[in-house]
């Protein structure tokens, strides 16, 4: 017969997750994020992954924080503006949610960053070039990729794993001159624009996609989005789309 | 063979006539609607149903037919939407 103390369900931080039954609480323990871009979504993002018991956690961004960022970014406050570098303080703010987590900082681009051993990379990021870019490289690795994007009210997540349509196979024609305007031939932006953000639309796409990173870390891929999850906040309506892999996709060459 | 469309922007919901050629694709009917919208400038997807449509297909072979109704969704990119003195 078992023996158990009075109250012992209060006593493990993830005791109410580990109720949903296709939680692997062990795995996502031990499992090694990349989530890269910590600005709106990033922080969320974060906060998510680290309340949930992801204790071994990569954040990448080149950027440092400005007033305009504090209308959707838990983590930053006024006296980091022009000071603090947008990953680190991430990183610190963070660590603070949970005993044991680590939290590595890189102050860079997602570009120069060698994601070779990461379990999962939750893409964060403010353009199409960077996407593309590790949308390429989480193919090559087949790394799942959970990528989140905004614009104002609206939303979106693609659930990107081996073997099921990338960002490259849903591209068109509008993504490339989009890419084309925003950056020269050199690859540096040319011009960044101001968008619409708020934080409403910002939480849910980040817990959306922290939610997709915990079914595949948990072991349940089949439980995700297949494959494109839109929404609009304005009308709060959501629906889900489903895609082809492009079959001239250069990323899925090595796919058999 | 002309294919006669419908396409819905569910930015706005307003709609569209367009006709097709079977050697037209994807990226024409988003170029085109875009163009006759207006939008600003930006991603932008089609989908038919519950199925997105990949933008290098030729309209026959994304299974298009006559009096189908495509909807055209802004993609958000967050840093890709220009302002609105950058048209499509």
């Amino acid at each position: 017969m078992d023996t158990v103390s009075a109250g012992f369900e209060d006593k493990d931080r993830y005791d109410r997750q580990r109720r949903i039954t296709w939680v692997d609480q062990d795995a996502i323990r031990s499992s090694n994020v990349l989530v890269a871009g910590a600005g709106a979504l990033g922080n969320e993002v974060v906060k998510n992954l680290v309340l949930a018991g992801f204790k071994r956690i990569t954040v990448v961004d080149m950027d440092d924080i400005v007033l305009s960022n504090l209308n959707r970014c838990m983590f930053f406050t006024d006296s980091d503006v022009k000071k603090g570098m947008k990953s680190e303080i991430v990183a610190e703010r963070a660590s603070l949610l949970a005993p044991d987590v680590e939290i590595v900082p890189i102050v860079g681009r997602i570009q120069d960053v060698d994601i070779e051993g990461f379990d999962i990379a939750l893409g964060c990021l403010d353009n199409i070039l960077a996407r593309m870019d590790l949308n390429a490289t989480t193919c090559y690795y087949g790394i799942p990729y959970i990528d989140g994007a905004t614009d104002g009210m609206r939303g979106k997540v693609h659930v990107i794993l081996p073997g099921r349509p990338c960002l490259q196979c849903v591209s068109n024609r509008t993504h490339v001159k989009t890419m084309e305007t925003r950056h020269t031939c050199t690859g540096n932006s040319s011009f960044t624009p101001h968008l619409a953000s708020d934080v409403t639309t910002t939480a849910i796409v980040a817990a959306m996609q922290v939610r997709e990173t915990m079914k595949i870390i948990s072991g349940h891929p089949e439980l995700c989005i297949t494959n494109v999850t839109y929404y609009d906040g304005t009308l709060c309506d959501m629906f889900t789309v489903e895609a082809d892999i492009d079959p001239t996709c250069p990323n899925h060459g090595r796919e058999s | 063979m002309t294919i006669r469309l419908t396409i819905k922007n569910l930015a706005n919901g307003t709609s569209l006539r367009m006709e097709a050629e079977p050697d037209e694709t994807v990226n024409d009917l988003i170029v085109s609607a875009g163009e006759y919208w207006n939008l600003d400038a930006g991603a932008y997807v089609l989908k038919k149903g519950k199925k997105l449509l990949s933008g290098k297909t030729k309209v026959p072979d994304a299974g298009l037919l006559n009096d189908d109704v495509l909807e055209m969704i802004p993609d958000p990119e967050g840093g890709c939407r220009w302002g609105s003195h950058h048209k499509f």
